[in-house]
């Protein structure tokens, strides 16, 4: 247990390298991915209020800080999702598990096994599928905004949504196999 | 007897201007064309309106991908995927008449090989056009002179900032949705917008003068099918959706007029006052505006020339005199 | 099987899979692409549906304000400025019955002025009010019930993400929403009060661990009064940042969408004054906000799926072909409604219900001649119900996660919102019949 709060220290589920290679890399690219996604919010608060500054006092709006909000809060899901399903934050109803729990554990971690499984589907369609839009808006210079006032390539947000669903598929895998080791260690 | 399934939808109600002739004009059309010419067939319409399947930003994919198999699709909000279809939002001031712009752009999406394949590029067959009658300033002033412009803040979404340039006045983002709120509590003193669209958002309330200022009528999108489901149509349904597609241009031409009408006699009865931009200070606007189709034409390149020329030629040839000639040089 | 029958059968599908505990969103991200892919007879559209939504399902400048509230209540949360309002309240509700209680709920109503979604209000006030209220003989989980009941009132007094969220959707004014939910509110908060006080004089050991140890405090002569200068210092920062959020919203120099970035900057501003706030405990309140929202957002999206499987599926149309054919006048719909809402608000997130329902159902309302404004309130109280009820309660999941203490199981703390839900109940009631309580400012 003492190894576990010690490696907890940096991001709270990164392990360490020597005890688990592949969930200390894994950890650590979802903890630097999240980490993006964060100081993502720290700048859109800066400029929602560089906007609100600028129109009232500078007759200087930002244009298309909306169009841009709204890209960033999509970046900002799937660059924080794998470090979210790492640290088991996904929100859900876990009434009946904790009931099964005191008396099966075992069974539980079946369950919890079952449903990283199901996570690792659910981001390999959302890959599959989003994979041609992708290269699709690299080839073809896809951009939002206005021809003449102010254009962003879409390819980096796909690009995001892409690498996002991608690691997602590894979290969930990583955490099925750790459920279903505790299935033996419980009976 | 065979029954054909059709999912036909929109990320707009039907009461919107651009969904109301697909449900009152062209469904019904299809049906009676159909049973006119002998019950052959059939269709079996699936209707998703009103944005339950897909967003206003979708609309160019939700027909593409097949989502439905007709649909509107507001080319307005595809300058990257389909920037020829925006002509006439980089060349405002040409004509107030939306149903000529609906004539022009049914021709010209046919005629045009760039417009038809750029339709076709992005797996949809053009039906109808879709416009917006003609921009003018709703507002909590009058504008007499362009100086009463300056340092105001209108909202004027997406290209239609461009036409702001140079006027001294600040463009603010928006919709139709947020003009009211953005109004009302003065984080804008008005909005660029058009009749048929801001009755039912009630701006009037909040900006009580309207200055008829006459930027023009614009080429919003189009009504348009999938490709590949078009083309498997057997014969008869396509040429049944053909003719539809053609009463359904003049429903939407009548419909926005009316609409238009109707709007501008109602709001002014809720209080509305209509100014009107003196000629020699709307000359003064065009002529002060920059080279706003100068990026647009950097961006299409050849195809895009064609289409400029093209439009404008199709104005003058119906007696039209752009304001400004924004083909000038080409 | 008709389209709508697997409709329904996927419904139940989505429901047990949720009772199973799976994540919420895989369980809507499953079945509606499942739901797609059989209703069409089609995988590819399922695919693409997938990718729309994933792409843009909530690329929206509303949604990006998520972060932003949650963020706001964080700030205020490490800088005290909870702590400090609830504080004042507790010293000034003192000698009433409940006193604690009360203090919470008056806390949260004015801490209500500045945020925008409910989570962070039951964020805040788990921190602050859930152990000292524990420490006073409160029992622990009625205490965690009372932050978890009162936290609904952050999204009906202005800013409200839930209003913002029905303004859009049923095309009326957002700045009217926030007006209109003003009264609604005060009332909830009155009810809540009212209710505090009755249900402590008469089981005070629903309440109470030991009531006459809080009836001798509350009598007790002998306390040093807090000076009158020291309760308006610890005031100044909470009503600094009503008046920037609100203020600035009424004086137009932002939108109600923009709140959310100007409130949590304005936060951020209090908190550095306070000097609450180095470098690293900027960071770490910020990895938190990244974490709350996220599993927010990714909720949102899978809902954004699942609504459009059910459209597919032609469950909307079926319900306004049922409400129209039934022949309900407007209160009747008006009631059917809210059932229904209540109903999804068991299993669904706020944002969904809204997102499914108020599409279909306000223009069958405006057709019946009821005001939108009136209609948009009563839906989001009865939304707001949702977030108290199991199994799906996300306030109550948010003071349990935040709470953190393995002796107040969920459980305990649902059981001890359900006089909270009776007071809401009895709000929505009020309202629906008397449209006055929402229009009287308009
Ligand atoms: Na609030
Ligand atoms: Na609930």
């Amino acid at each position: 247990m003492s190894e576990e709060t010690s490696a907890e220290y940096e991001s709270g589920f990164v392990p360490s390298f020597s005890e688990a290679p592949l969930g200390a890399v894994l950890g650590s690219f979802a903890a630097a991915m999240s980490a993006v996604g964060t100081a993502a919010i720290g700048a859109l608060m800066l400029l929602i209020v560089a906007d609100v500054i600028g129109r009232n006092f500078l007759d200087l709006p930002i244009t298309g800080v909306s169009e841009i909000a709204a890209r960033t809060v999509v970046a900002i899901v799937f660059l924080q999702v794998p470090a979210a399903i790492l640290q088991r934050r996904l929100t859900r109803a876990d009434f009946l598990i904790r009931r099964i729990e005191r008396a099966s554990p075992a069974t539980v971690a079946g369950i919890e096994a079952i449903c990283c499984l199901a996570g690792a589907v659910i981001f390999a369609l959302v890959l599959w599928a989003s994979w041609p839009k992708f290269t699709q808006s690299w080839s073809t210079a896809e951009f939002f905004g206005v021809q003449g006032v102010w254009t962003i390539p879409t390819w980096p947000f796909r690009g995001i949504t892409v690498l996002g669903a991608a690691i997602a598929v590894l979290a969930a895998l990583y955490r099925a196999g750790m459920e279903s080791r505790s299935i033996g260690d419980l009976r | 007897q065979q029954t054909i399934t059709v999912n036909i939808g929109s990320s707009h109600p039907e009461a919107n201007i651009w969904v109301y002739a697909m449900k009152n004009t062209f469904q019904p059309e299809v049906n009676r064309i159909l049973a006119e010419n002998g019950n052959a067939y059939q269709v079996n319409w699936v209707e998703n309106y009103a944005g339950t399947l897909y967003k206003f930003t979708d609309t160019r994919e939700a027909v593409m991908d097949g989502i439905v198999d007709v649909g509107m699709v507001g080319t307005v909000w595809e300058g990257a995927n389909m920037p020829l279809q925006n002509v006439t939002y980089f060349t405002p001031f040409a004509t107030e008449d939306h149903r000529m712009i609906i004539e022009i752009f049914d021709e010209l999406s046919e005629s045009l090989p760039e417009l038809k394949n750029s339709w076709a590029e992005n797996g949809m067959v053009h039906l109808s056009s879709l416009i917006t009658d003609s921009y003018d300033i709703y507002a909590t002033f009058p504008v007499n002179t362009m100086a009463d412009l300056q340092n105001r803040k209108l909202n004027a979404p997406g290209t239609s900032a461009n036409w702001l340039r140079e006027t001294g006045a600040t463009p603010v983002d928006g919709a139709l949705t947020t003009y009211y709120t953005n109004i009302q509590t003065g984080v804008t003193e008005g909005t660029l917008s058009f009749a048929s669209g801001i009755l039912p958002t009630r701006v009037y309330e909040v900006a009580p003068e309207l200055t008829r200022v006459g930027i023009g009528s614009m080429y919003f999108g189009g009504l348009a099918a999938n490709k590949d489901f078009f083309d498997g149509l057997p014969e008869p349904v396509q040429q049944a959706f053909r003719e539809a597609a053609g009463a359904t241009s003049i429903a939407h031409g009548d419909y926005v007029g009316d609409l238009a009408a109707r709007a501008l006699d109602e709001m002014q009865a809720a209080g509305l006052t209509i100014h009107q931009l003196p000629d020699e200070e709307k000359t003064k606007w065009v002529t002060g505006l920059p080279n706003i189709v100068e990026p647009w034409l950097e961006q299409t390149g050849e195809d895009g020339k064609t289409v400029l020329k093209a439009y404008f030629n199709a104005l003058r040839e119906r007696g039209v005199t752009p304001l400004r000639n924004w083909d000038d040089g080409l | 099987m008709t389209t709508l029958a697997f409709g329904f059968v996927l419904i139940g599908l989505l429901v047990l899979l949720v009772l199973l505990g799976m994540q919420i969103a895989y369980a809507l991200f499953g079945v509606a692409f499942i739901g797609i892919w059989l209703i069409r007879e089609n995988i590819g559209l399922a695919f693409r549906m997938l990718e729309l939504t994933a792409y843009s399902g909530i690329a929206d400048y509303l949604f990006a304000t998520i972060p932003l509230f949650v963020l706001m209540g964080l700030l205020v949360s490490v800088s005290n400025v909870g702590r400090d309002t609830f504080e004042v309240a507790e010293e000034l509700l003192r000698r009433m019955v409940c006193g604690l209680g009360v203090a919470t709920v008056a806390a949260n109503t004015i801490f209500a002025a500045v945020t925008g979604v409910s989570i962070a209000s039951a964020a805040v006030f788990t921190r602050v009010a859930v152990p000292e209220m524990t420490r006073h003989g409160y029992r622990p989980a009625f205490s965690a019930g009372t932050v978890a009941g009162s936290s609904v009132l952050g999204m009906l007094i202005p800013p409200s993400l839930l209003l913002i969220i029905y303004g859009v959707l049923a095309e009326v004014s957002i700045g009217g929403m926030f007006i209109a939910g003003i009264v609604p509110g005060l009332m909830l908060a009155g009810g809540f009060v009212a209710m505090l006080i009755v249900l402590t004089m008469v089981f005070p050991g629903v309440v109470l661990t030991d009531p006459e140890g809080a009836r001798t405090r509350r009598l007790d002569r002998d306390f040093r009064p807090m000076p009158l200068d020291r309760m308006i210092l610890k005031l100044i920062p909470i009503i600094l940042l009503v008046v920037l959020v609100l203020g600035g919203l009424y004086t137009g120099f932002f939108t109600p969408t923009e709140a959310g970035g100007v409130g949590a900057f304005g936060a951020l501003v209090v908190a550095l004054s306070r000097r609450s706030l180095d470098r690293h405990k900027l960071w770490q309140v910020m990895k938190q906000t990244g974490v709350i929202s996220v599993s927010i957002l990714l909720l949102l999206i899978a809902a954004s799926f699942y609504s459009r499987m059910l459209a597919i599926a032609g469950l909307p149309n079926a319900i306004a072909g049922l409400v129209t054919g039934s022949g309900f006048g407007p209160l009747g719909f008006l009631f059917f409604y809210a059932v229904i809402i209540l109903l999804m608000g068991m299993i669904l997130d706020s944002t969904s219900i809204l997102l499914i329902m108020v599409p279909i159902a306000a223009p069958i309302a405006q057709g019946m001649g009821i005001d939108l404004m009136h209609f948009g309130i009563v839906t989001v109280i009865a939304v707001e119900i949702g977030l108290l009820t199991p199994p799906f309660g996300i306030s109550v999941f948010t003071v349990h996660n935040t709470l953190n203490d393995p002796d107040v199981s969920v459980e305990q703390i649902f059981a001890a919102t359900l006089p909270f839900i009776a007071v809401m109940l009895i709000v929505l009631i009020t309202v629906a019949l008397l449209p006055a309580t929402v229009t009287v400012f308009l």
